[in-house]
């Protein structure tokens, strides 16, 4: 028993540190790998927080910035973007009721607030301490109300000012600031960035996905366990003395050197979860893809090579506290402790100051000189240094701040539109209440206020678009009309939708429909010829069925030459990539056949559509095309048996040829399945029918044993790996149950239930480009990032099912008998639509197809003039014709770093009839969720929308949100930049952090941003009394409300009124013409 | 003979003359500003117009031709502040002299370069700041200088006069001054005697050299190739970009003064490398004005960054100054240098290391400083405003000189041949790039 406790203790230790590092991970968001990129809110694990209280969270931890810089919201009030009066709305609850005079002019408190916002006046701004310039023509007025100034500013007393900043230095150790921040802050060291330098280099070479040629040893362990075996044999890194003894002392759980490494530091207990957020949101891309590996235990990269956020931090908290200890020895003579700091910063106040000013460039040169001096050769001279800056310098910091607030006070004036010489006949306390304002509304206040203005305008645009429309007015039209439509068809709800849909109802008799573009088929999907599964539904949810596309059987004669072709094209790519990658060949290729390599690049850059053209064509002549269709039904147990014998006599002949002498025709069918069966049994020796038929192959009983044994070993023919494969044929397609819930819920959640066209279409999404590592950013969200071109044909198949429509006809969704359903693709970046499986179309909608295809080309070309319309890059309208030109050389460009540039601008969600918005130009900003109330009596379909579209909606506004207010701390750069690494993510340059969110081309145009970053405004047309009820039952729902990550406006049907719901949980009647 | 007599007399008095008149226009600061270019400009001018037949050493006319226009580009580098008022006057006194020094016949030629470094120590007493420790060295090494000059004049004793050389032509250990000077000599009198000094120095060094062992020239080389190794180190370890600069340029007339030794010959080359290698410091220090004068007189060069996407055309203009300070062709520093290395035979010894390695230390620190200054991110909290009319003026005039120094043969320079006291004429150093 006593033995056991010091175990259970350890336990108990490691047990609460998992559960500390698991609350301190939470500001880190997951990083999807960028084969299946997910938008999504960066700051989506605290968005329990309120907005306002996120941003803060986010600028502690990653350093980012909340809001846009207040010049472009100044911008945008220049500009009529944001009108005065929203802007004035938004100042109205920080405005106090107070008064003040300048001149005679009576100054109201709100009214310098507007002038500080509109103005600019509380831009900080570091007036030099020997200004040399006196063009300015208020130069003189601005000395004399510095003169005036004199007596009622504070004079701030440096001693005061010192003891403040190690005030806040202590309060901030451990919570906003670690110890190697510290040290780099006051010492000029750059621990932070040395180790950052280190654990890239491991955790580029450990998670890398075979994009390495030289794949990192050891990985098998690990991360802790790897690093630990390989860093022993570097030789000194980041200057760590005797790293190899240490390293090998270290613990070899993970969970103890961590702690080891926090008792070392001395770290207090109720700082290490803040303490350890600080360590991992120093790379927050590397450790948010850490986070996502590790929980996603079924990723076999996961599973091959694990790794978890604990096994990052003992080794990030090892180079800290190594480096921490030797700077703080070296510089300092202190140890480099928590609490040695701490009493470093009180007794050596003056020292740290200094030091810290120094390091911070805020010292005039030839004080940072002195400092240098002093620091080099550890010289005592710190009390008079200190004591001439106070003689010296901070009067001179004192003049320049007057003559700053003299400044600010005449730009006051100037935007209030008085005359700046009324200043002088103020009286001095009055002057100092202006300014005491002015301070007190810093510019870092500014951007929630900013904010809330600038979202207004546009809330008040939608809002009154919506208002006017006739179907928003009671009483609802509930019959629509009685002609029968074309077409109906039903695109993801996605904005990039949004115009074509307009344009498709405008070319004709069609009728739209908005929907997650999966289609409410949860499956995992393997196209023909690939040996991946992608999954083709919202990141959020689970897979259910597995599906998977096949050769028609009409093309079997062809299925075996597509099959060899292809093969050989992969040899070729393979064989051309293992001689680029080899040490020796490159040095030949770069000569033998490097030349060849010109006529791609000189298509590629001169004529990229006719290259993409001829590419495609020569692709198509060496591998002929196959018609395909999907596993939709789910194959009965007879059929699976056969499938998977089939399977398994495959393997045996193959394993056959491989590791006997045989020749294909001494391989008889009777052997294979003899063979098969003895290695499913559990026989050890071969029986009598099985040695008969091997006779005439020559093959002994012993070789026979042999053979067997490996084919239990090496290809898996055993009873068990039978077992799981069984078990995953029959997770393939859907019983005819799922299929009918599958299409019911679809059809009814889209509202489309009566008066069916006789096509209907369901018209996935995705996308073509060039040179684009996250190119999957462009297809489909509701699909994992895929294109959901295997939803919309599965939909479509199971909705063309006599026994489904049977049953959903007994379940009151009675589809006509001529209406076919077909399944399409529109490519968002050259508007072009594709549909598929039209050889199962009925003879007798040929004409209704042919017509389709016509608006269906239409829409495509009106879609790309009024995309053209909008690319900041076109100074001049194109006509048609160019139009398409245009959007299919975008796509096809490989320098074009912006393919599409569709899906910024995105605002808002519209959940309701599309007669609300239809012949309301959207610009493309909005998601439409058709939704029809009317269909869902208990309310339940709109739950589902709720807590899945709406989600998807604000994880894609938040992403392009944060991506444009702070592109470096929450976007990814310059795509100039942007490397590939470890086919996981990309990179700045060639080291750096795994870069979050989009690029900084997707959202800003040149300086100023493209997209509008706004908070989601979700419009839902339903009765309130369901909406609240939801709300209540969801916590997700409730984050987003109350916590004002996302703006809910109420459609009232009955009443045809908008409401607001607020963070209260109140709801407030829209004026329509004024927004909120 | 009456007329080449009068000729320098006219070349110095415009800009004394200049400086006593701007007097009258003392409390305007714009306009006496606004003088004191148009005076350099007028002795440019002079210098032009009795450019053949002003007689010139061994390194030719060059210094002459180039002290107006770094006078010029000095004046016009600086912000229109009353503060600035004396030195302005200041750099027509010192312009003045300098011709005076370069032009006149001895004696009068060597009482003006006693009282010229007389009035350095003055004005370098005047702005001592007791903080700085240094600046009484520099101000002891000006005062040595003043004496060794006095000296030099009333004897024509070679010591004194070599003394002073490596006063006004730095080289270790008497470079304090230099540095002081660099450091400490107000507005635009420190950029101009960046040139003005050392130019004095050669030409002395030119007449002197010849008659000076070539036993007595060995602690010459091995001062000044370990000076080049000094200055290179120091200017490394610099955070404040005027002595960055004083220690980099000291680092490359070490160079110089290894090469003047080593051939014991003070040819056109040396003045074009030494030409180029001065302006271009004045330029990198009217660059450095700039910065100053937007942010204060002793800013950290580290507090200001991002400048290439806010101040474009000051990004351009440094970048330039840079590269033709990194001794890049095809500006006058490159074109001087090889000039020289081209004239020395090829021996095996240490000086080719040194030379590397003073090279290679200024492409560091060099490229150090501009690229902290024009990259990184944009802070928030300074006012960005590209370079006026007068500074883009001024900075664009120092790249098209050393432009045109890179590219223009050196025997353009060279003046009318001086008659020597015995007759002879000094055979001028053919163009051998």
């Amino acid at each position: 028993m006593e033995s056991l406790t010091p175990f259970a203790n350890i336990e108990t230790r490691r047990m609460g540190l998992r559960g500390v590092i698991h609350l301190a991970s939470e500001v880190v968001a997951q990083y999807w790998p960028m084969r299946t990129f997910v938008h999504h809110n960066p700051l989506h694990n605290l968005e329990y927080l309120p907005f306002k209280e996120t941003v803060i969270r986010g600028k502690q931890f990653l350093g980012g910035n909340g809001y846009l810089p207040s010049e472009f919201y100044r911008h945008y009030l220049r500009s009529g973007r944001i009108q005065s009066r929203h802007m004035e709305t938004a100042v109205a609850p920080l405005a106090r009721d107070e008064y003040t005079t300048i001149g005679l002019h009576r100054v109201s408190h709100g009214e310098v607030l507007c002038a500080c916002l509109a103005e600019g006046l509380c831009t900080p701004v570091e007036e030099p301490l020997d200004a040399r310039w006196e063009h300015d023509p208020y130069y003189q007025l601005d000395v004399a109300i510095a003169n005036r100034l004199e007596a009622v500013l504070p004079s701030p007393d440096v001693d005061e000012r010192v003891r403040g900043l190690v005030s806040c230095a202590q309060a901030s150790l451990g919570r906003l600031m670690t110890l190697s921040h510290w040290c780099d802050q006051v010492l000029g060291s750059a621990i932070v960035d040395r180790i950052n330098h280190e654990l890239i280099k491991w955790c580029g070479g450990f998670l890398d996905e075979g994009h390495a040629t030289w794949a990192m040893p050891e990985r098998e362990q690990g991360l802790y366990l790897a690093w630990k075996a390989l860093a022993a044999h570097e030789w000194s890194p980041c200057g760590i003395s005797d790293s190899k003894r240490k390293i090998a002392s270290l613990p070899n759980y993970p969970e103890d050197a961590v702690l080891e490494s926090l008792d070392a530091l001395g770290i207090p207990e109720d700082l290490r979860q803040d303490y350890l957020s600080l360590q991992l949101t120093a790379l927050p891309g590397w450790t948010g893809f850490i986070k996502w590996r590790s929980e996603k235990c079924d990723y076999e990269w996961q599973q091959a090579y694990p790794v978890e956020a604990v096994e990052y931090l003992a080794i990030r908290l090892w180079y800290v506290r190594e480096l921490v200890q030797q700077t703080c020895q070296q510089e300092l003579g202190i140890a480099g402790t928590y609490q040695s700091v701490t009493d470093y910063m009180r007794q050596r106040s003056k020292e740290y100051f200094l030091r810290r000013e120094r390091a911070a460039s805020r010292l005039p040169a030839i004080y940072a000189e002195e400092v240098d001096r002093l620091q080099h050769q550890r010289a005592q001279g710190w009390d008079k240094l200190y004591e001439r800056y106070q003689l010296d310098v901070a009067p001179r910091q004192l003049r320049v701040a007057r003559h700053g607030a003299a400044k600010q006070l005449r730009s006051l004036a100037l935007a209030l539109q008085l005359d700046p010489a009324t200043l002088m006949t103020t009286a001095p306390d009055k002057l100092a209440c202006l300014v005491e304002w002015m301070k007190a509304f810093p510019e870092s206040d500014h951007g929630p206020v900013w904010l809330k203005a600038f979202e207004s305008g546009y809330q008040e645009q939608l809002l009154g678009a919506l208002a006017r429309s006739p179907a928003a007015q009671p009483p609802l039209n509930v019959e629509p009309g009685l002609e029968r439509l074309h077409s109906q068809t039903v695109f993801c709800m996605d904005v990039r939708s949004e115009p074509f849909r307009r344009h498709l109802e405008l070319s004709g008799a069609n009728g739209t429909y908005g929907f997650a573009g999966f289609f409410a088929a949860f499956i995992r999907y393997r196209a023909w010829g690939k040996e991946h599964d992608t999954e083709q539904f919202p990141v959020i949810m689970r897979a259910k069925n597995e599906v998977r596309e096949i050769p028609r059987s009409y093309h079997d004669p062809v299925v075996s030459k597509h099959t060899a072709r292809t093969r050989m094209v992969y040899a070729g790519h393979t064989l051309l990539h293992d001689l680029k990658e080899n040490v020796v060949t490159p040095y030949v290729m770069a000569e033998s056949v490097g030349w060849f390599y010109g006529f791609p690049i000189i298509g590629k850059t001169f004529l990229p559509t006719l290259h993409g053209r001829l590419t495609s064509w020569l692709q198509r002549l060496f591998v002929p095309s196959i018609a395909t269709t999907l596993t939709v039904d789910k194959l009965a147990p007879t059929e699976t048996a056969e499938m998977l014998m089939a399977e398994q006599q495959t393997t045996i002949r193959q394993a056959l040829q491989e590791c006997t002498s045989l020749r294909s025709s001494q391989i008889t069918l009777a052997l294979v399945e003899a063979l098969r069966q003895w290695a499913l049994s559990d026989k050890s020796a071969p029986d009598a029918a099985l040695l008969s038929v091997a006779t005439p192959s020559k093959l002994s009983g012993e070789t026979l044993n042999r053979f067997v044994t490996t084919l239990r070993q090496r290809y898996a023919i055993t009873q068990r790996s039978a077992s799981r494969k069984k078990e995953r044929i029959t997770r393939t397609g859907l019983t005819l149950d799922e299929q009918i819930l599958t299409v019911g819920t679809a059809l009814r959640m889209m509202g489309l239930t009566r008066q069916f066209a006789r096509l209907v279409l369901f018209c996935a999404h995705g996308s073509t480009s060039e040179n684009n590592p996250f190119e999957s950013a462009l297809d489909c969200g509701a699909c994992g990032g895929n294109e959901g071109k295997p939803n919309a044909r599965l939909l479509a198949m199971m909705a063309n099912n006599q026994k489904v429509r049977e049953r959903l006809a007994k379940t009151g969704l009675v589809i006509p008998s001529d209406t076919h359903f077909l399944a399409g693709q529109v490519d968002t970046t050259t508007d072009e639509v594709q549909l598929f499986d039209l050889e199962d179309a009925p003879p007798a909608h040929c004409a209704d197809i042919a017509r389709l295809i016509h608006d269906l080309n239409e829409a495509s070309r009106r879609t790309s003039l009024e995309r053209c319309s909008r690319f900041p890059d076109l100074t001049e309208p194109l006509p048609i014709p160019e139009s398409i030109a245009h959007v299919h050389r975008r796509s096809a460009d490989w320098s074009q770093v912006r393919p599409e540039w569709g899906l910024s601008s995105n605002a808002s969600l519209v959940i309701g009839r599309r007669d609300l918005t239809k012949g309301v130009d959207l610009g493309g900003r909005v998601f439409l969720q058709s939704y029809d109330y009317r269909e869902d009596p208990g309310g339940h379909l709109l739950e589902v929308l709720m807590i899945g579209p709406q989600v998807v909606a604000q994880w894609i506004n938040m992403e392009h949100y944060f991506s444009t207010v702070d592109n470096e701390a929450y976007g990814s750069g310059s795509k100039i930049y942007h490397n590939v690494v470890g086919r996981v993510g990309i990179m700045s340059g060639p080291w750096s952090d795994l870069r979050l969110g989009l690029a900084q081309q997707t959202v800003m145009n040149g300086d100023v941003p493209y997209h509008e970053p706004m908070r989601l405004l979700s419009v839902i047309e339903a009765p309130r009394e369901w909406i609240e009820k939801l709300i209540a039952r969801h916590e997700v729902l409730r984050q987003f409300y109350h916590n004002e990550w996302v703006h809910l406006v109420v459609l009232e049907p009955e009443e045809g009124i908008l409401y607001q719901y607020r963070p209260t949980g109140e709801w407030a009647k829209v004026d329509s013409g004024s927004g909120f | 003979m009456i007329n080449s007599m009068l000729t320098p007399w006219l070349v110095v008095a415009v800009p004394l003359l200049g400086a006593l008149l701007g007097v009258a226009v003392w409390s305007q600061p714009e306009k006496l500003k606004a003088w004191s270019v148009t005076v350099t400009l007028g002795s440019l001018l002079a210098v032009i117009v009795s450019f053949l037949t002003l007689t010139g050493s061994t390194e030719g006319l060059l210094f002459v031709l180039l002290l107006p226009l770094a006078a010029s580009v000095s004046l016009l580098g600086q912000p229109v502040h009353q503060d600035h008022r004396l030195a302005w006057v200041g750099t027509l006194v010192f312009l003045g002299m300098g011709l005076g020094i370069l032009t006149l016949p001895s004696p009068i030629g060597a009482i003006a370069l006693t009282l010229l470094l007389g009035l350095i120590t003055f004005v370098l007493y005047w702005h001592h700041d007791p903080f700085w420790g240094p600046s009484w060295v520099g101000i002891g090494t000006y005062g040595l200088g003043t004496l060794c000059a006095g000296i030099a004049a009333m004897t024509n004793s070679a010591i004194p006069s070599l003394l002073a050389c490596m006063i006004l032509l730095p080289l270790i250990p008497f470079h304090y001054g230099y540095v002081a000077a660099l450091t400490r000599l107000p507005g635009s009198l420190s950029p101009f005697t960046v040139l003005l000094l050392p130019a004095i120095g050669l030409h002395k060094l030119a007449a002197l050299i010849p008659a000076i062992s070539e036993f007595e020239t060995l602690p010459v080389i091995v001062l000044a190739l370990s000076g080049a190794l000094y200055g290179a180190i120091k200017a490394l370890a610099q955070s404040r970009v005027r002595l960055l600069l004083a220690y980099g340029s000291l680092s490359f007339f070490s160079l110089l003064w290894w090469f003047v030794a080593t051939s014991r010959n003070v040819s056109p080359q040396s003045a074009v490398f030494l030409g180029s290698l001065s302006l271009v410091t004045a330029g990198l220090l009217l660059a450095w004005q700039v910065i100053r004068t937007r942010y204060g007189d002793d800013v950290d060069p580290r507090a200001i960054s991002g400048l290439a996407a806010q101040m474009p055309q000051f990004a351009v203009l440094i970048s330039l100054l840079a590269l033709a300070a990194m001794g890049l062709p095809p500006f006058g520093v490159f074109a001087g240098f090889m000039g020289l290395l081209f004239a020395l035979p090829m021996t095996l010894s240490i000086a080719p290391f040194v030379v590397a390695i003073a090279w290679l230390a200024a492409s560091w620190y060099i490229l150090d400083l501009v690229q902290g200054l024009l990259f990184g991110h944009k802070r928030l909290e300074l006012r960005y405003e590209d370079v006026r009319q007068s500074e883009f003026a001024a900075l664009l005039i120092v790249v098209i000189i050393m432009f045109a120094l890179g590219l223009a043969p050196t025997n353009l320079f060279e003046g009318a041949p001086r008659i020597s006291g015995t007759g002879a004429i000094m055979e001028p150093v053919s163009w051998n790039r």
